[in-house]
């Protein structure tokens, strides 16, 4: 096995690129302009195009042009450009278009924006959030899967740690499954041709074939995501059994609350973790199984309680749920701060449990 | 197990190249590796450390460390950040003429390396950093001055060829300047089994 000593962005990159990724619109944009740049430079050795867009709105929809023409395409940013490009977004999730939108965010306060279906319509968003660089290498490909899969807007939930660590890397290409045609993919056959091929977001159609309309379309769009929700949830967890508290967390906070965790299990304490894969769907039920027998959960996110709806609408008895994270940036503002620190969060665990115990 | 080490100095002194470097050869001897940075400003003159964890299986370590077995100081300047983090009895490589000005440590095992004197025998004294990745090298055996020499290589830039022939014999000075597996490191050991560095 040959390793490479990567960045996260471009083992992302690469990863991407070996799903067959082939498009890339973005602007650029602290910790996510790594991602545009080694796109910039990979994207052309590999038949692909990469396209540095005035503003993220262009960038995104420059994707969902792509995209609607067959190609794995993607775009992406921070949090910031997120927030701009969710009109299209929900288009893309309404026409079942399958985008791939990298969010390397600044911090932990994107989670409301990527699962609860940002724009208008009824529609969530796939979210994958991974702990690490290895995991990262498999959600890059995941991402590109599951859009083609479902026909939907995926979005991978990054942030600066993820982005400009380097690690030992080898990126495999990962077999999914098998994937239904892209009969739906634009052709380019024009319109009077009777061929041509149409892609609506208000379920519209054509003379001879006619669309079944907005409020049809609509609702099987919305009972898509009710199905894939049932199917895509996807966890991590580990010592919930016989756990007294459970702590949570997502992306790389998961990867610190596990590590805390598995150093607090060592010294005898009665802890578990439990960490959501995807964001969107939520992993509930498995939330709520792991967390019957506990006295409590707890859960540590880099914002003011977000994730922390999600878990009490799982947890029998949201009583049990409380927070022990909190906002924390550096000084700059554009990365994780302070509080994503194993120590602080093993002094957060321990406290809480003091309490409890009382 | 994993080895996990914090390089710390000023900005300017090389800090990064030093562990990627050290991250690069043990990359080629087939290791698993994770390197990060921290800065207190991505400028000259400020505090800059860099963290690697080397492996013989896919690395566990937080990206950023809550705490380590080695450190190697190429400056005094800005080490608290990094000496409350190491764990008792860590491996200190300290560059001799700033070592007495270390903050206290619990129960360091201190190792000095005249290796700014070493460097400018070498030919620059900027390849301090590299006596001292030649020297961490020999002293725990973690990877090899060879495989350093190459690594060092590969990721010089284009405009700073010229000094390969320092930082190579800055890297071999540095391993010789130091009793050869003093601080042994055993990677291909179960986790249960640790030995600090």
């Amino acid at each position: 096995m040959a390793l490479r000593l990567l960045d996260g962005s471009e083992a992302i990159v690469d990863a991407a690129i070996t799903a067959g990724a082939r498009f890339y619109a973005g602007y650029p944009m602290s910790p996510a302009t790594e991602l545009i740049e080694f796109m910039a430079k990979k994207l052309p050795e590999s038949g692909g195009v990469c396209i540095n867009a005035a503003t993220e709105i262009e960038g995104v929809n420059m994707a969902l042009g792509a995209a609607a023409a067959g190609f794995r395409a993607a775009t992406g940013s921070c949090g910031q450009g997120l927030a701009l490009m969710q009109e299209a977004i929900a288009e893309a999730a309404l026409n079942e278009t399958p985008i791939v939108i990298f969010n390397m965010a600044r911090n932990q306060q994107d989670y409301f924006q990527a699962t609860r279906g940002g724009g208008w319509g009824d529609y969530r968003t796939i979210t994958l959030a991974p702990k690490d660089i290895y995991e990262a290498v498999e959600h890059a490909q995941l991402a590109f899967h599951l859009a083609d899969k479902y026909r939907v807007p995926v979005i991978f939930m990054g942030d600066n740690i993820l982005a400009r660590t380097q690690m030992g890397v080898e990126i495999e290409k990962r077999d999914f499954g098998a994937l239904p045609e892209k009969d739906w993919q634009l052709d380019g056959t024009s319109g009077g041709s009777g061929a041509s091929r149409q892609i609506w977001t208000f379920g519209g159609g054509k003379t001879n074939a006619p669309g079944p309309g907005p409020s049809e379309h609509w609702k099987r769009i919305a009972e898509k995501f009710d199905m894939i929700a049932g199917i895509e949830a996807r966890h991590e967890a580990a010592f919930t059994d016989d756990a007294q508290t459970v702590v949570t967390g997502f992306g790389t906070g998961g990867l610190f609350v596990e590590y805390v965790v598995r150093e607090l299990r060592s010294e005898g304490h009665k802890v578990g973790f439990f960490r959501p894969v995807t964001l969107w769907p939520f992993p509930g039920e498995a939330l709520e199984k792991a967390t019957e027998n506990c006295r409590q959960v707890l859960v540590f996110e880099l914002n003011a309680g977000q994730m922390i709806d999600d878990v009490k609408l799982n947890v029998t008895d949201r009583r049990k749920v409380s927070a022990i994270g909190g906002v924390s940036f550096d000084e700059s503002g554009l990365n994780l701060g302070a509080l994503m620190d194993a120590r602080v969060i093993r002094e957060r665990i321990l406290a809480a449990m003091e309490v409890s115990n009382q | 197990m994993e080895a996990d080490l914090f390089i710390s100095g000023i900005g300017g002194q090389g800090v990064q190249l030093v562990g990627k470097t050290l991250a690069l050869a043990a990359i080629n001897e087939g290791r698993h590796v994770m390197l990060t940075g921290e800065y207190g400003g991505h400028m000259r003159g400020g505090s800059t450390i860099s963290t690697v964890v080397i492996g013989a299986e896919p690395i566990k370590s937080l990206p950023n460390l809550p705490s380590a077995g080695a450190a190697i100081a190429l400056s005094h300047q800005f080490f608290e950040n990094v000496a409350t983090r190491l764990r008792p009895g860590s491996l200190v490589l300290a560059e001799e003429t700033i070592a007495a000005n270390l903050p206290q440590m619990a129960d360091p095992r201190v190792t000095t390396v005249p290796a700014m004197a070493i460097a400018t025998q070498a030919g620059n004294r900027m390849a301090a950093g590299m006596v001292m990745a030649g020297a961490y090298a020999a002293l725990t055996g973690i990877v090899s001055p060879d495989s350093l020499v190459v690594a060092m290589k590969e990721q010089v830039p284009a405009y700073r060829r010229q000094h390969i022939e320092t930082n190579e014999r800055a890297i071999r000075a540095g391993a010789e300047a130091v009793p050869g597996l003093a601080f042994p490191v055993v990677l291909d050991m179960a986790d249960g089994d640790r030995v600090e560095a």
